[in-house]
């Protein structure tokens, strides 16, 4: 008799200690918690940013398992690569230079209504913050030559370090060339750029190429003449900008390319390529679509993963097609 | 006497491989990259879908219309054949395309001509017979006003064997 009621005593202590643990996880497991969110999971009033649930699926795009940059703000490294001084085309200059450094500011696209799209994608630690900024940027005078492969791609970030930008895993680092250099691997034929990663230094860099699309305007541009074009037919920094957007985009919610994409490998600024919603017109006649830094831009939108999943230029706002 | 003759047979066999080997380029291997596909890739991407499409729903006239009427296709040791003949046999009854995959598509840009390099893998049957595989096609399309119109295609069969990617594969790159 007693060893029956020792068995239940045992049974009820086991069945607390099962149902306490479960609560406790539960409790943990709640997202949210604490307060009301806005639409980007950043409290009201500059209070620290509740977490929601990192992984969300069914809009349009899959998790993959892999991680996505947290960073708040995720740095943006810049390896200016030929001349970007007096290049063959115009826009090999330093306006275009210091108009690029300008988008990626923490003030300007990094605290954009848009770059808070991202905040959408998560791993299972965490949510892209929505924030980026310009870290540093080095000057590269040909150390590869003007026909660059793939496989020197690395070989330049890695010197670029050695000129002085950080060795970040959890940066962007974008190699920017003139319109004098082509990247064998299908530059304007195939690609206005991409991005990848790879073990430089002893670290997961990610690394994105983008050309100066003035190489291929038809391809790679959107207009010819741009919101900050310093004149007509000068459109490559604008349309730079619109391919730098693409990458750094992908580099943040894929960065590692086993994280966020579709079931035909598109991630999420692919299924939104050239496509830029409802534009207004700026005073040169050219199209834009954002305004924040100061300046007009023309920039393709981005698939929200939320509501479905869309093409938007805000978090938050109208799905377009086109 | 033996190395006499041996010397010259070896350079003309040193040199005849080299001439071989020197005929192709050496193949460079696909890197990983996810890139930002430029603006004719996505048009001819999706002119290049329509076109399999139309074979899938056997459309007639949405297939005529991506179509010149001097178009051509030409194989490896065959005469070219003219794309009407070609259009009446992917439209028959006795043709079915079941599934389609285009990658790796390059877009040389030549104003009013445009030629179009991809991989095309598909599992397909020819009066009830597999005739899937991978294939190496080169398209050229010329402007007709405001469209596109196939006027050239040059075919080469890669492989019977058709490797149809899963959903959701990690991208490679060559998507």
């Amino acid at each position: 008799m007693k060893s029956f009621q020792a068995k239940i005593r045992f049974a009820s202590v086991l069945l607390f200690g099962v149902l306490s643990m479960n609560f406790l996880a539960a409790q943990s497991m709640r997202p949210g918690v604490g307060g009301d969110t806005s639409p980007d999971g950043h409290l009201p009033g500059g209070a620290a940013p509740v977490r929601q649930p990192a992984v969300v699926q069914g809009n349009g795009i899959n998790y993959h398992g892999g991680p996505v940059l947290q960073g708040n703000p995720v740095p943006i490294h810049i390896i200016w690569y030929g001349n970007w001084t007096n290049g063959p085309k115009a826009s090999d200059s330093a306006v275009t230079v210091s108009l690029i450094e300008a988008f990626l500011a923490s003030t300007a696209l990094g605290n954009s209504s848009y770059e808070a799209i991202n905040t959408t994608y998560g791993d299972n630690t965490g949510n892209v913050s929505g924030h980026l900024g310009f870290g540093q940027a080095v000057f590269d005078n040909y150390s590869a030559g003007t026909k660059v492969r793939d496989a020197a791609l690395a070989g330049i970030v890695s010197r670029a370090m050695t000129a002085g930008l950080p060795n970040d895993p959890n940066a962007v680092y974008l190699i920017l060339t003139s319109s004098d250099v082509n990247e064998t691997s299908g530059f304007c034929r195939t690609y206005c750029g991409f991005h990848t990663h790879a073990t430089i230094n002893g670290s997961d860099i990610k690394y994105a190429f983008i050309g100066n699309v003035d190489k291929c305007p038809t391809g790679c541009e959107a207009q010819s003449t741009g919101p900050n074009s310093p004149a007509a037919g000068v459109g490559g920094a604008d349309g730079m900008i619109n391919v730098i957007t693409h990458e750094t985009e992908e580099a943040i919610t894929d960065p590692d390319l086993n994280a966020w994409f579709d079931a035909s490998g598109n991630e999420d600024a692919d299924k939104c390529n050239f496509k830029f919603g409802p534009t207004q017109i700026a005073g040169n006649g050219s199209h834009f679509n954002q305004t924040f830094g100061g300046h007009n831009w023309l920039i393709q939108m981005e698939w929200e993963n939320s509501r479905g999943g869309g093409c938007d230029q805000t978090l938050g706002g109208p799905f377009f097609t086109n | 006497m033996a190395i006499r003759n041996f010397v010259p047979v070896a350079v003309i066999a040193v040199a005849a491989f080299l001439s071989g080997s020197a005929q192709e380029p050496i193949k460079p291997s696909l890197s990983p990259r996810i890139i930002t596909a430029t603006r004719q890739v996505v048009i001819f991407t999706d002119l290049e879908k329509q076109m399999l499409r139309a074979i899938q729903s056997k459309d007639q006239s949405g297939l005529s219309k991506l179509v010149s009427d001097d178009c051509i296709i030409e194989m490896p040791d065959a005469d070219p054949l003219p794309c009407d003949d070609w259009m009446k046999t992917v439209l028959s009854k006795d043709y079915m395309l079941k599934t389609f995959v285009v990658r790796q598509l390059s877009v040389v840009d030549g104003a009013d001509v445009m030629v179009v390099k991809f991989d095309r893998v598909q599992q397909s049957s020819f009066k009830g017979k597999p005739d899937g595989g991978e294939f190496f096609v080169i398209d050229v399309w010329k402007k007709d006003g405001a469209d596109w119109k196939l006027a050239s295609r040059f075919v080469s069969k890669v492989s019977s064997v058709p490797f149809m990617p899963k959903a959701d594969v990690k991208p490679t790159g060559k998507q």
